[in-house]
């Protein structure tokens, strides 16, 4: 015992450190066998090569490293330039554009309604002032507006006027709206076209196959009793890289009259001419050129109560309501439609004047006198 | 003499072994280990090669005696000193044993 004590006392650190080091390595062995048993068992139970993929997918997945593209091989910016079909007015959309392109075209979402009851009670301010145009229960049923006064290139401040004195969400409103939408663009009894396309380009887009936000119409899609009463209205000139009509004024100042007669021309044959004259072709009954004339058979229609300053309007409106377009086309649209309403309205409570009135190459004017009689 | 002395230190490192495989001090140790190679990629690289003695002899014919014969000794090679570097193995784990080992070697010289 003594001389094991005398031995062990004898033991220096590094024996102690050779023993630890012995252990070490025993652990060592013991954790590679362990690892053998466990890839021994994955083998015999068929786990073991389960987290591998076959070689014909290695090279699916393979990591892309050319420039330009990411890692799986997609182009950055792809979706950028795609266009997507809208399936609701079957336009070719910018992607990025879509989702807000689809909010307006089918008229949900909040910005929708919001601009759809804006431009309801414009085309109604719009529908008041021509008025000869206009139905008989739109007239009645609006409220008092101050919408016959304002130009329509002022068309924002029409909004912020009419707006406390009309309930843009009134049923009357829905009525009107209704009213628009249900009248196609087909039919020649096209009064209200002339009120959607504004000077200002501001559209109703009720319907959104023909009219869009911008300024301009695609005229192919437009009949020819259509295009007919479009250019007797509007500008009419087709912009170069838009490819639509201008749907100013005839008297717009980014086209020439030139370029007006050449459109006509080329739509409604050779014989088309700007409405200026042509309403002298179509009214050989009376001379439009004569505003006097046409001053004093207002006034003989029993009108006798207005105004030099409401004749002189309602003149005009007279011309616009009946195609024709003598020396201020913009006023046409614009001034004293109301005045004019009035005019009709007093005219002995013409049943014809109050309804929608069809817009015939021929002006109705010879049947209205002959009511009269 | 010689003999003897050799046979004290088996004894001894006997005696140690069991002290610590009764304190549980090896199990732990050794949990600690396995979790370093693991940590410093030695059981990928190993699994790698078993996967080509695997291939090699047909997935049906392995035996467990194959698997051993094969991976030890690269476990315990080249790769396996560089792992240990890289994860310290040597510095915490032996470092961890030494101390262990000491301690279990005082307390038998008083029972010895």
């Amino acid at each position: 015992m003594k001389m094991e004590e005398m031995s062990l006392s004898g033991l220096d650190n590094s024996k102690l450190e050779a023993i630890a080091q012995e252990i070490y390595a025993d652990l060592v062995e013991d954790s590679c066998l362990g690892f053998c048993f466990e890839v021994h068992r994955a083998v015999k139970c068929g786990y073991f090569f389960l987290d591998d993929t076959d070689p014909e997918s290695m090279k699916d997945f393979e990591i892309v490293d050319q420039p330009g593209l990411d890692i799986f091989g997609q182009v950055f910016n792809q979706w950028k330039s795609k266009e997507c079909v809208c399936p609701n007015c079957s336009r070719s959309i910018a992607a990025s554009r879509f989702a807000p392109h689809l909010e307006k075209c089918l008229g949900m979402g909040r910005n929708s309604s919001r601009i759809a009851n804006r431009r309801i009670a414009n085309s109604n301010n719009m529908n008041k002032s021509e008025s000869d145009q206009e139905d008989n229960d739109d007239i009645n049923d609006n409220d008092w507006s101050y919408g016959s006064e304002k130009k329509a290139k002022k068309r924002k401040s029409d909004k912020l006027w009419y707006l406390p004195f009309q309930n843009p969400n009134s049923p009357r409103r829905s009525k009107s709206l209704k009213h628009k939408n249900g009248f196609s663009v087909c039919t020649s009894a096209s009064n209200t076209l002339p009120l959607l396309f504004s000077s200002s380009g501001e559209l109703s887009n009720s319907d959104p196959f023909k009219y869009n936000n911008s300024t301009g119409i695609s005229y192919e899609t437009l009949g020819p009793e259509e295009l007919r009463s479009l250019l007797t209205t509007q500008c009419g000139v087709i912009s170069e890289h838009t490819k639509k009509m201008c749907t100013r004024s005839l008297r717009c100042p980014q086209h020439t009259d030139e370029q007006r007669r050449a459109v006509r021309i080329y739509f409604l044959g050779p014989s088309a001419v700007l409405p200026e004259v042509e309403s002298s072709l179509d009214n050989d009954s009376f001379d439009m050129t004569d505003s006097q004339a046409l001053i004093s058979r207002l006034q003989w229609d029993g009108s006798s109560d207005l105004s030099p300053s409401d004749s002189g309007s309602s003149k005009t409106s007279e011309n616009q309501g009946w195609g024709l377009g003598t020396n201020s086309s913009e006023s046409r649209k614009t001034k004293k439609k109301k005045s004019h309403l009035s005019l009709v309205g007093t005219a002995s409570g013409l049943g014809s004047n109050k309804k929608k009135k069809p817009k015939p190459p021929a002006p109705p004017t010879p049947s209205i006198y002959d009511d009269i009689n | 003499m010689v003999v003897s002395k050799m046979n004290k230190d088996a004894q001894m490192r006997a005696a140690i072994n069991q002290k610590l495989i009764e304190t549980g001090e090896r199990e732990r140790l050794k949990e600690l280990l396995r979790a370093k190679l693991i940590e410093c990629g030695w059981k990928d690289q190993l699994k790698a090669h078993c996967k080509e003695v695997i291939k090699e002899k047909g997935l049906e014919h392995v035996t467990v005696d194959d698997l051993v014969a094969e991976i030890t000794p690269k476990g315990r090679g080249k790769e396996y000193k560089l792992c240990e570097r890289k994860c310290g193995l040597r510095h915490d784990l032996f470092s961890l044993l030494l101390v262990q080992v000491f301690f279990f070697f005082n307390k038998e010289k008083h029972s010895f």
